[in-house]
Formats: C-alpha cells, sequence, structure tokens
C-alpha cells in the first residue's frame, strides 16, 4: 500500500474516533426525575394579611372613627359641635363647643355614647380637652409639623350637625386670627366647614392632624388652630383650666 | 582495478498489517455502538419524563381552570360582600345621625318642657300674689268700713302693707306677660 493511502486512512479513523469521542461531550444527559410537586410555596408579600393594619374592623376607615360629636347641653339652650379623639380616653375640640354647658354628650361614628369626664378649656387658643371615661374607637397620629401652601387637607366632623361627612380642600396660607380666640397665627383653607364643624379634625394626606377646624370665614373659607398651638397647649400643663359650666 | 558499485537491494517495506487497520475500526465500532445505546436509553427516558410533564402539565391546567372558577366566584362574592359592607356602612352612619337628631330633639324637648314648667310655676306665684293682693284690699275695704273701730295709724299701715303686695303682684304680672311675649 502507499504511504498516501495509509495516512489517508489513519486520517479518516482519527477524525471518527475523536469525533465519537468529542461527540460524548455533547450527548445530552438523562433527564432529571420528575418532581411530585412543582407548586411554589406563597411569597410573603402575597400573604392575605399583608396591610392587614389599614383594615378596618367595621367598614369605616381611621379618619371616620376618630370622630366624635358632641352635644352641649346647656342651662338654656342647645348646640353641637365635633372633636376627635387622641389617645383612647381624650378628645380635643374647640373651647367655644363646651363652653357655658350643663352636660357634654359625645356619640361616635356608629351612634355609640361615650360617657365624658372633666372637661378643660385653654385659656390662649379655641381649644377643648374633654377626658372620656369609656375608650374611644380610634384616634389618629399628629403630623409632624404644620403643613404648608398647597398641601391637602381632609377635614372630619359633623356639620350642621348632621351625619358624619368628609370633605377637601387645600392649605391657603396662615394669617391673623379674625375672631382674635387664639394667639398668634391661624391656619387659612378652602376645606368647607359649617357651624358644628368647629372641633374637626383637619387632617393631612396620610391621616394625621395638622390642626383644628374652629371658625368659618365670609367666603366660605376655614380656619384652623395649627398643629403647633395645639402641641405647645398639650405640652404645657397649665395650658388648660377646668371648664366652667353655666 | 575498478571496484563494482555494491548494490544493495533495498528490503521489504513494513506493510501495515490488516489486523491494525481492523482493531482501530473494532474501537470505533464499540464506540459508535456505546454512543447509540447511550441515545437510545436518553431518548427513552426523555420520552419517558416529556409524558409525566404533559400528565402533571394538564393536572395542572385542570386545576388552574378549577382555582379560576373558584376565584371567578369568590371575585363576585367579594364585590357583593363589599357593595353589602358599602350600604351597611351608609345605614350605621343614617343610624347615627337618626339618634343623634332624635337625641337633640329630646333635649330640646325637655328643655321646652323645663322652660313652661319655669313659666307655670311662675304664673301660679303671680296668680297667688295677685289672689293675696285681691284678698288683701278685700280687707282693708272692710276695715275701712268700720274704720271708727281701729286706730288710723293701723290702717294705714295695713293700707302700705297692702299697696306694697299688690305693686309685687303686679310687677310679677307683667314680668310674666314679657316672658310670654312671642
Amino acid at each position: 500500500m502507499r504511504p498516501s493511502a495509509r495516512r489517508g486512512r489513519a486520517l479518516a479513523v482519527g477524525v471518527l474516533l475523536v469525533g465519537s469521542l468529542g461527540g460524548c461531550g455533547v450527548l445530552p444527559p438523562l433527564p432529571d426525575p420528575v418532581p411530585s410537586d412543582i407548586v411554589p410555596s406563597a411569597a410573603a408579600d402575597l400573604s392575605p394579611a399583608a396591610g392587614g393594619d389599614a383594615l378596618s374592623p367595621d367598614g369605616f376607615d381611621a379618619v371616620e372613627r376618630m370622630a366624635v360629636r358632641i352635644r352641649n347641653v346647656g342651662c338654656e339652650e342647645l348646640s353641637t359641635g365635633s372633636g376627635f379623639a387622641v389617645d383612647e380616653h381624650t378628645l380635643i375640640t374647640n373651647k367655644h363647643v363646651v363652653a357655658d354647658s350643663k352636660e357634654l354628650e359625645v356619640s361616635t361614628y356608629d351612634g355609640h355614647d361615650i360617657t365624658v369626664g372633666a372637661t378643660s378649656t385653654a385659656g390662649l387658643a379655641d381649644l377643648a380637652v374633654v377626658r372620656t371615661t369609656d375608650p374611644l374607637p380610634s384616634h389618629p397620629q399628629l403630623a409632624d409639623a404644620d403643613p404648608g401652601p398647597g398641601d391637602p387637607v381632609t377635614v372630619v366632623g359633623y356639620p350642621a350637625g348632621g351625619e358624619l361627612t368628609v370633605t377637601e380642600g387645600e392649605v391657603m396660607g396662615s394669617t391673623r386670627d379674625p375672631l382674635n380666640a387664639n394667639l398668634g397665627e391661624v391656619l387659612l383653607t378652602d376645606a368647607p366647614v359649617e357651624p358644628g364643624s368647629s372641633g374637626s379634625a383637619a387632617l393631612d394626606a396620610r391621616g394625621h392632624v395638622i390642626g383644628v377646624v374652629y371658625a368659618k370665614t365670609a367666603d366660605d373659607n376655614s380656619l384652623l388652630v395649627p398643629l403647633s398651638t395645639l402641641q405647645e397647649m398639650l405640652a404645657d400643663d397649665t395650658a388648660f383650666t377646668p371648664a366652667k359650666g353655666c | 582495478m575498478t571496484e563494482a558499485p555494491v548494490v544493495v537491494a533495498p528490503g521489504p517495506a513494513p506493510v501495515p498489517g490488516p489486523r491494525r487497520g481492523s482493531r482501530w475500526l473494532a474501537i470505533l465500532l464499540v464506540a459508535t455502538i456505546a454512543v447509540g445505546a447511550y441515545l437510545w436509553v436518553t431518548t427513552l427516558r426523555w420520552q419517558s419524563t416529556s409524558a409525566q410533564w404533559e400528565e402533571k402539565a394538564h393536572e395542572y391546567a385542570d386545576e388552574v381552570a378549577s382555582l379560576r372558577m373558584q376565584l371567578d366566584g369568590a371575585s363576585s362574592e367579594l364585590e357583593a360582600a363589599r357593595d353589602q359592607l358599602s350600604t351597611a356602612t351608609a345605614r350605621i352612619t343614617d343610624l347615627a345621625n337618626e339618634k343623634a337628631q332624635l337625641g337633640d330633639e329630646n333635649v330640646a324637648s325637655q328643655q321646652i318642657l323645663d322652660y313652661q314648667t319655669q313659666v307655670s310655676t311662675a304664673a301660679a306665684a303671680v296668680a297667688s300674689a295677685l289672689g293675696q293682693c285681691v284678698s288683701g284690699q278685700e280687707q282693708l275695704v272692710g276695715y275701712l268700713k268700720d274704720a271708727h273701730q281701729y286706730q288710723a295709724a293701723d290702717l294705714r299701715r295695713y293700707e302700705r302693707q297692702v299697696n306694697a303686695l299688690c305693686d309685687d303682684a303686679e310687677q310679677a304680672n307683667q314680668a310674666l306677660q314679657r316672658e310670654l311675649q312671642p
């Protein structure tokens, strides 16, 4: 046999051998056994309980649950106002809502009557603190600071002594108190209020208290005792004195 | 003398034996058979696995279809429950308001009742005072008819007392009339 033929056959055998052995590297592997269950476990953030804190136990949201209606039974006349809880046994409202009172009657969003204890009024602001014997259903947090112009505001109360109402608007700015009922400046908003809304909580977009409604202007804007004044009064033990009845 | 060139006849070239080529071919054949067998087994295993996966896919597809139906039903129930909750909360708000209005009316009625009671009490007092005034005046008239039997100073003192009583009664009556005016 000629050398060239031998080389050709050897080359062919080599190529086949290399191809066969090299092919083993690209051969498909055997399949893994089929698992009995391929359902993944539920992700934690998809749990039905996620965000459960925001759920209400009875369909009313937190801003409605913390509002109360105040009936001031005076010696000669009857008036109504609004208020809101700041803790389980403390209400905030206006001084003029509880003034000249023989008896205060407080009811919640769902009509429950709340037994009232002592009432105190502030000397330098149209604010009053009412202690309750019965626990209040819910109370909001106070905001970190006073709002600025353009910030949204939500007012929750009982305008005209009617049913619980939520109105919205924007903070227009601060102004001097036209009624001289408060020391320092007060907030002006365009959230609609009516007589009976006095003492309503004014809330920011997160549901935190930014002020207390105390009056309505002639051009249908609303005036708030700002959060800073409320905080100063609450921090001062001498700011509130027992209310005088009629 | 010239030496004849030495000619060396070449020896026989080494001839690769047919045995060596056959060995390579045998190795190649064995390797090919092994690879083929492996591929055959692999194919069977993949076919089996594929069938199992397909069966499992059908099971899960059926389960998904069932869960979708349940989800649709649950979503409908949830929507209905939300509507009911919304209606219930609105009704609770209405009832709370109705209760508050009734409470206001009760308090207002009680205040009116208290006022009317005070007015009635005042009217009774006024009527009593006026009656005492009339009685005093009648008594005074009687005394004056028999004035010679009494001291003049006593009659004048009694007359002042009756006049004071009647003035008080008249003032009380006028105050009551002012109070009763709408």
